[in-house]
């Protein structure tokens, strides 16, 4: 035994060692060389986002294109999630290994990277006006505008985020449809606790009480782009937030807290399982649900509404939060790419078909203005009645700011103000004030 | 011959020599340097600053945070580490058989990924939970990530589970080679059973509680994956690590010049607490004549 327990002891150190050294990843990370090869054929490196639909999707356009076109070879890959895909796409470039082209990249992490001079103004490469004139996206694409006036990002998807209600919940507690004011979903707290004590909230998320910049997109900023119309908060480096828009919304965060609305705790699938009866939802959801809660049917058990707005102030006009992300062209990639790469672009989205099949497979609604209106949607919109609300707000959908501190910025909204109004830890009006003055600070 | 010798000893020593200049010598010099300049890795150009970076980690919240929490995270986890592994070590030393088995079977926490174990831990955790159900059935509703003191626990009590079995291992191997002539010796000179593990045990134990406790200390430097995926360091600070910190400011602000001071802070940390954990074990070992 004196001699196992070494031997045992030696193995595991190995097997520690070796599982350390693992990464849990392989295959290749990025471009190799590329540019123009002696045949002529220009090789660019594209990297789609880490799902299997999104890379599928990018992989068949790239072997449709490459069938029309010997000169360019077009390699897809997922980006790494090494643990994020902003970190594998900055340590790409820290290394010089960065691919020509990437999709999945939303408007704050592209000021952070255009800052760094990363990325190619697309606005400046030959094609790039025909793409968003033959899209249809002149409207769509027209808040995207950085603050420098250049255009780093062709979005390729926007989704208007909208809330979900459990209609069958609410049904029970005598709603034909959801509210959409401040106090009448207050007057419906008030039921639904009345009626289901502890085991029901109307919202019930942990990320409500989590300080992590995103977490901000699908709660402050559905309500406060409701609330204020849709104001851009920050523009540029100028905090240009609405004072009484953003105190309201946190009032009424905050009531909903006082009537025990809401749950900021972790709770597996709180909307799904009915612990809450209100969340935002986005339409990758809907895959998801068909899988495992088959029970959730639109306009049966669950409806979708634009975000609430103060009362006194028409519902129609609410506006929400656009979750949308696009595609960059880096600054490393040779000329020729770039050229190739725009080339690529345009003949993917010269054809509104192909927009189609990216909606179909992806649920994720095509960033142009004809969503609701060009036919080549229809059939996706008729086969799937929950994504119309989608389609049709997409031009009521505020893209996140361009700021390249958005990282630090939209922690403050939370640690100064949203967070605490959600754990009762300051009153509605001290939080906004606090939160702006360390927004100023930060922006400064 | 001496020179010959002298050739060897390069040439054998050489692969440990080669791993640390390239993964330890020059990501450090890399890493001063960074810490300099307000350089992202990115942009083609950098501005030198000096000890601003330094000066501003000192001053945030966040970094302060950071290196109060390794010293808490510290008091949860090495006592409770350290009592299970020699719980476990003592229960398994005492087998008749079938010793390796259990080793391996303690072990394999060790080699599992910490984002599963996370996971399920939420899950466990999650309000809904039949846990949680039951503990509220009888009056006791705990936020146990959403509390700053709770979750601080959970973290710990995450990070025993899994390096237990691996300092058991180390523990056994300590055990196993005390003599046991000494305990004959011992109970001729009428030790009793009560006092034979604190009289002859851990004295005999020390080397290798030594490793397993300076391994334990070093540990708590190093949290990442658990406090990342559970509570992003929250709520709050209350959980942050240097490691999170270091994250969060290179890959998620960007700022890759900052991080690089952080980190060189928690370098700095990380060597003056640990020689003065060793110095105190070896203290400790010296004034109980173990040592």
């Amino acid at each position: 035994m004196k001699k196992r327990v070494p031997m045992v002891l030696s193995v595991a150190l190995m097997a520690g060692l070796l599982s350390a050294c693992s990464t849990g990843q392989g295959g290749q990370t990025g471009s190799e060389g590329g540019g123009e090869s002696s045949d002529g054929v220009t090789t660019i490196e594209f990297w789609a986002a880490p799902n299997p639909t999104q890379q599928a999707f990018w992989q068949e356009m790239a072997d449709a294109y490459e069938a029309q076109n010997g000169k360019v070879k077009i390699n897809v890959s997922a980006i790494k999630e090494s643990p994020t895909s902003e970190a594998s796409i900055q340590a790409a470039l820290a290394a010089k290994s960065a691919p020509t082209m990437s999709e999945n990249i939303n408007r704050g992490f592209a000021a952070q990277l255009a800052s760094s001079q990363a990325l190619v103004p697309l606005d400046t490469l030959e094609g790039f006006d025909e793409i968003v004139q033959g899209r249809s996206m002149t409207q769509t694409i027209e808040p995207w505008t950085f603050a420098d006036g250049h255009q780093y990002v062709l979005p390729i998807y926007s989704n208007p985020m909208l809330f979900g209600w459990r209609l069958d919940i609410i049904r029970d507690l005598g709603y034909s449809e959801p509210p959409q004011t401040y106090g009448e979903i207050l007057e419906l707290t008030k039921k639904l606790k009345a009626k289901h004590g502890d085991k029901k909230y109307l919202w019930a998320k942990p990320d409500l009480a989590d300080p992590t910049a995103w977490k901000r997109w699908f709660d402050f900023y559905m309500l406060y782009d409701a609330a204020s119309g849709g104001n851009k908060f920050i523009e540029g480096d100028a905090f240009t937030g609405d004072e009484k828009a953003g105190v309201e919304v946190l009032s009424f965060v905050d009531d909903l807290r006082k009537e025990k609305g809401l749950l900021a705790r972790q709770v597996t699938d709180p909307f799904e399982n009915g612990t809450g009866v209100f969340t935002d939802v986005g339409p990758w959801t809907f895959t998801t649900w068909a899988e495992k809660y088959p029970n959730l049917k639109y306009n049966e058990t669950y409806a979708l509404t634009m975000p609430p707005v103060p009362d006194g102030m028409d519902p129609a006009d609410s506006k929400t939060f656009a979750d949308t992300k696009g595609l960059v062209v880096y600054a490393s990639a040779t000329k020729e790419q770039q050229a190739a790469a725009i080339d690529f672009i345009q003949w993917v989205y010269g054809d509104a078909n192909n927009d189609a099949a990216w909606f179909e497979k992806t649920n994720l609604p095509p960033a142009r203005d004809d969503l609701s209106t060009n036919e080549s949607f229809q059939a996706v919109l008729d086969k799937s009645p929950q994504l119309k609300p989608y389609a049709e707000n997409v031009p009521n959908a505020v893209p996140p700011m361009d700021n390249a501190k958005y990282n630090d910025l939209q922690t403050i909204i939370g640690t100064e103000a949203f967070n605490k109004v959600v754990k009762g830890e300051i009153a509605p009006a001290e939080g906004w004030a606090a939160m702006k003055a360390a927004l100023e600070k930060a922006l400064d | 011959m001496d020179q010959r010798n002298n050739k060897l000893g390069w040439l054998f020593a050489s692969p440990y020599l080669i791993y640390s200049l390239l993964f330890f010598f020059i990501p450090l010099i890399w890493s001063i340097f960074l810490s300099v300049t307000d350089w992202d890795l990115i942009a083609p150009t950098f501005n030198v600053v000096g000890f601003e970076n330094f000066l501003e980690a000192l001053r945030s919240p966040s970094v302060h945070a950071a290196f109060w929490n390794t010293y808490k995270f510290m008091m949860i986890f090495v006592p409770l580490v350290t009592a299970l592994a020699i719980g476990v070590a003592v229960l398994v030393h005492g087998l008749p058989r079938f010793k390796g088995l259990f080793l391996i079977g303690f072990f394999l926490p060790y080699l599992s990924s910490g984002v599963v174990s996370a996971l399920i831990v939420k899950g466990l955790l999650s309000y809904t939970s039949p846990v949680n159900e039951f503990l509220r059935g009888i009056g006791l509703d705990i936020n146990w990530l959403g509390s700053p003191l709770s979750a601080l626990f959970v973290v710990g009590l995450i990070l025993a589970w899994k390096f237990t079995g691996y300092y058991a291992l180390i523990l056994t191997s300590g055990l196993e080679s005390i003599d046991k002539e000494v305990y004959e010796a011992a109970a001729i000179d009428g030790v009793k059973d009560g006092q034979r593990f604190w009289r002859i045990t851990l004295p005999l134990l020390y080397p290798s509680l030594y490793t397993t406790l300076i391994l334990g200390f070093g540990v708590t430097f190093g949290i990442f994956t658990e406090v990342y995926q559970l509570t992003g360091g929250g709520p709050g600070n209350a959980t942050n690590t240097w490691q999170m910190e270091i994250f969060k400011q290179a890959f998620s602000n960007m700022q890759v010049g900052y991080a690089s001071a952080v980190a060189l802070l928690a370098s700095v940390a990380t060597f003056i607490s640990i020689f003065a954990i060793r110095k105190i074990l070896e203290i400790w070992g010296k004034r109980n004549g173990w040592v």
